[in-house]
């Protein structure tokens, strides 16, 4: 069943240099109880897409719609939104001690958020419930921990704490946008197991942003790779890794050391986009080693792969297997000649 | 950097994975002290923060010395006190077999030519309000070495050398992508043709398109220019692709050393073969597979470093004597002495940690409560 459909989303912003266009038509679903990962680089719009939906990004054109259980995020007044966010759909970010106020102690601010949402709980039931939660997510000796500030917490006890908040009504849609990127390896496996228990005990759904595709392959039902504001290619997350179609997916990819494999690693040359003047046709054209003539003039959609349901690229090779292995080669060799001559 | 003391011969150079270089710069017990807090309000004494507690290590020429470990750990503090940006509390360093430990900032200068530095933040290290063409051409300057059209012949030379466009000479940091800020900190780094170079954390902040051409510019300038780096990362699928060797660090001190591969392939100390089953693998099917080790709680205060083994009280195979007995880094299960490990108990070839029993509510030990009491990257600031 899908929970949460987003289609054609656009988001824009003015600023000084010009229109940034950060979100340029976005197409995703996210079904309940699954987790779906947007892996993309810095400004690729992977942020921005999901803060729009909860109202986070002020000032920004936005066209398009977010179907929420089949209400529109997009259409919806503050005061609904209000309603939605934190009680059905909860986020976490990046860096857990500017998301946690210095002031108060943690458990004080799980508790006026529960009371926020909930106002038959009284004062004690409330703070039952932070600690039962501090409990749930392994911070040690919850009950005394609740009364804590949050320096007092470490960073992936702070991380903790936040998940610990984002749970507290129960959401249907966890939001979490790069949760363990300022943490070290040993705390994010931590981390990571709390969320993955936490999705197998209450059938949150889960979207996951991050650049780390060591994280993706770990917690991940469904993928979108997005570059310059697109989705450039949505699949499984075996499909993704094993049996992608587009290039900018290929490359990411090859980016990444491997353990024990210490052959050179193949970057993907040049640069990002600018976003105030996104290159016409695919986006991924200066970069993308088989680039043909049609990838300069005309943005390729999404088009299903070997006509699979799940699996859609947006890419002019061929979505056939061997048609596309064939191309790549024809492409390669003609774009080494070119180089050459 | 073996486990020898000072004055102890020359280690057998381990087969392929030290080059056969000699030693460049040879660490031996360096400690860095940080106080921490004022004066008890009785008098009593001073805290201190124990960065980095008596570190041995060698660098050969030629090689790339990979250094691993959390953050708190002391592995950027003990790259500060290698290139003596931080003076040391005590111990000694060696640069070419000179001591250059306790010389002043004038006797230091020649060595400086010879020892460089890149940064995580390729832009909280270049100066916002200065031209790139300056930024670069500043060892230059410093060292009075080229000027006028010679300098900027130099530094233009340099910028391709890095893959930066020669032609942005007069531009400012802030019109350049965070790939090509570090390729600038690069260039600055290279220009008096530096033997040592120090990366900290040099791609952690770029992404992994950038990284990867990163990584290869740095490997491709060791070739050409014969340079010999210390890596300093966090990420350890980035530091076994760039390493012959890796040091693993552990609350101040080092937990192992071997050759990159023998490490990965058979980790002796327990907390390395943690942060192994830790780090995430972009393959799904190995992340699926392979089980995984999770360490309860975090790295314990360095103001208070635990008793014996500093890794006991996360380490599931902690015995009585962890407790008390600090393990000398030395060869263990008849390893050769280039893999030496800090530990009673190593993990013998195959051997697997225990894996955490409860799922969620697993982190009931004390160091949690240890850890809460400073904060963790309380190290860095002096």
């Amino acid at each position: 069943m899908e929970l949460l459909e987003v289609r054609d989303l656009h988001v824009s912003f003015s600023t000084p240099d010009g229109l940034v266009q950060a979100v340029r038509g976005l197409d995703f679903t996210v079904r309940a109880g699954t987790t779906l990962s947007i892996v993309g680089e810095s400004g690729s719009g992977k942020s921005v897409s999901t803060q729009t939906m909860i109202g986070l990004t002020r000032g920004a054109k936005v066209s398009g719609e977010a179907r929420f259980d089949g209400d529109d995020l997009l259409k919806m007044d503050d005061e609904a939104l209000r309603r939605v966010r934190g009680s059905q759909i909860a986020m976490i970010f990046q860096d857990p001690l500017s998301s946690l106020h210095p002031y108060y102690r943690v458990g004080w601010q799980i508790v006026e958020l529960i009371r926020e949402h909930d106002h038959s709980l009284s004062k004690a039931q409330a703070r039952a419930r932070a600690v039962d939660l501090l409990k749930l997510v392994g911070i040690p000796h919850a009950d005394r921990r609740v009364d804590d500030y949050p320096h007092q917490f470490s960073g992936g006890m702070r991380q903790r704490a936040m998940i610990a908040m984002a749970m507290a009504m129960n959401p249907r849609l966890l939001i979490a946008d790069e949760p363990t990127t300022a943490l070290d390896v040993t705390v994010q496996a931590q981390v990571l197991r709390v969320m993955r228990a936490l999705q197998a005990e209450f059938g949150t759904a889960i979207i996951l942003i991050t650049h780390d595709l060591g994280v993706v392959a770990d917690l991940s039902d469904d993928v979108v790779v997005m570059y310059a504001g697109r989705a450039m290619e949505k699949a499984d997350r075996r499909t993704l890794f094993y049996d992608n179609h587009h290039p900018y997916t290929e490359g990411l990819l090859q980016s990444v050391p491997v353990p024990g494999q210490r052959t050179r690693l193949t970057p993907i040359t040049g640069q990002p986009p600018s976003l105030v003047n996104p290159p016409p046709g695919c986006p991924f054209h200066p970069r993308c080693p088989y680039a043909f003539d049609r990838c300069h003039e005309e943005t390729p959609p999404l088009r299903p792969v070997n006509m699979s349901p799940t699996h859609v690229s947006s890419c002019w090779l061929p979505t056939d297997p061997a048609g596309r292995a064939e191309a790549r080669v024809e492409l390669a060799r003609r774009r080494a000649g070119t180089g050459a001559a | 950097m073996t486990a020898q003391t000072g004055a102890a011969p020359q280690p057998p150079v381990p087969g392929g994975h030290v080059p056969s270089g000699e030693v460049l710069l040879r660490a031996r017990d360096v400690v860095k002290y940080f106080p921490v807090g004022g004066r008890g309000w009785r008098g009593g004494s001073r805290e201190v923060v124990h960065a980095v507690d008596g570190v041995s290590l060698d660098i050969h020429r030629g090689e790339t010395v990979g250094l691993v470990g959390e953050t708190g750990c002391g592995k950027s503090t003990l790259a500060r006190c290698l290139t003596r940006l931080y003076d040391l509390t005590s111990g000694t360093v060696e640069f070419e077999g000179q001591d250059i430990s306790r010389l002043d900032r004038r006797a230091m200068r020649p060595f400086r030519r010879n020892i460089q530095m890149i940064f995580q933040d390729p832009y909280g290290s270049l100066n916002p309000r200065r031209r790139v063409g300056s930024i670069i051409g500043e060892p230059y300057a410093v060292h009075g070495i080229a000027d006028g059209a010679e300098r900027k012949r130099r530094v233009q030379e340099l910028m391709e050398l890095v893959g930066l466009n020669p032609e942005h000479y007069n531009r400012f940091p802030a019109e350049f992508s965070g790939g090509q800020r570090q390729r600038i900190g690069v260039a600055r780094a290279l220009a008096l043709r530096p033997k040592l170079i120090v990366c900290d954390e040099p791609v952690s902040a770029l992404d992994v398109s950038i990284q990867a051409q990163i990584i290869n510019l740095l490997s491709d300038l060791q070739h050409e220019f014969d340079l010999t780096y210390l890596f300093i990362a966090h990420d350890l699928s980035v530091v076994q692709q760039v390493s012959t060797r890796v040091a693993v660090m552990y609350l101040g001190t080092v937990a192992e050393v071997a050759g990159a591969d023998p490490l990965y392939d058979t980790p002796r100390h327990p907390y390395t073969a943690a942060l192994l089953s830790a780090a995430p693998v972009a393959d799904p099917d190995r992340a699926q597979s392979r089980e995984r080790v999770i360490l309860s709680g975090d790295p314990p205060s360095p103001v208070t470093p635990p008793s014996g083994c500093r890794f006991h009280p996360r380490c599931p195979k902690a015995q009585d004597d962890c407790l008390h007995l600090e393990p000398a880094l030395e060869p263990r299960l008849g390893d050769g002495p280039e893999h030496v490990a800090a530990c009673h108990h190593p993990l013998a070839d195959g051997e697997r940690l225990p894996t955490g029993a409860a799922v969620v509510s697993a982190e009931v030990t004390g160091a949690d409560d240890v850890a809460a009491s400073t904060p963790p990257d309380g190290e860095e600031q002096p």
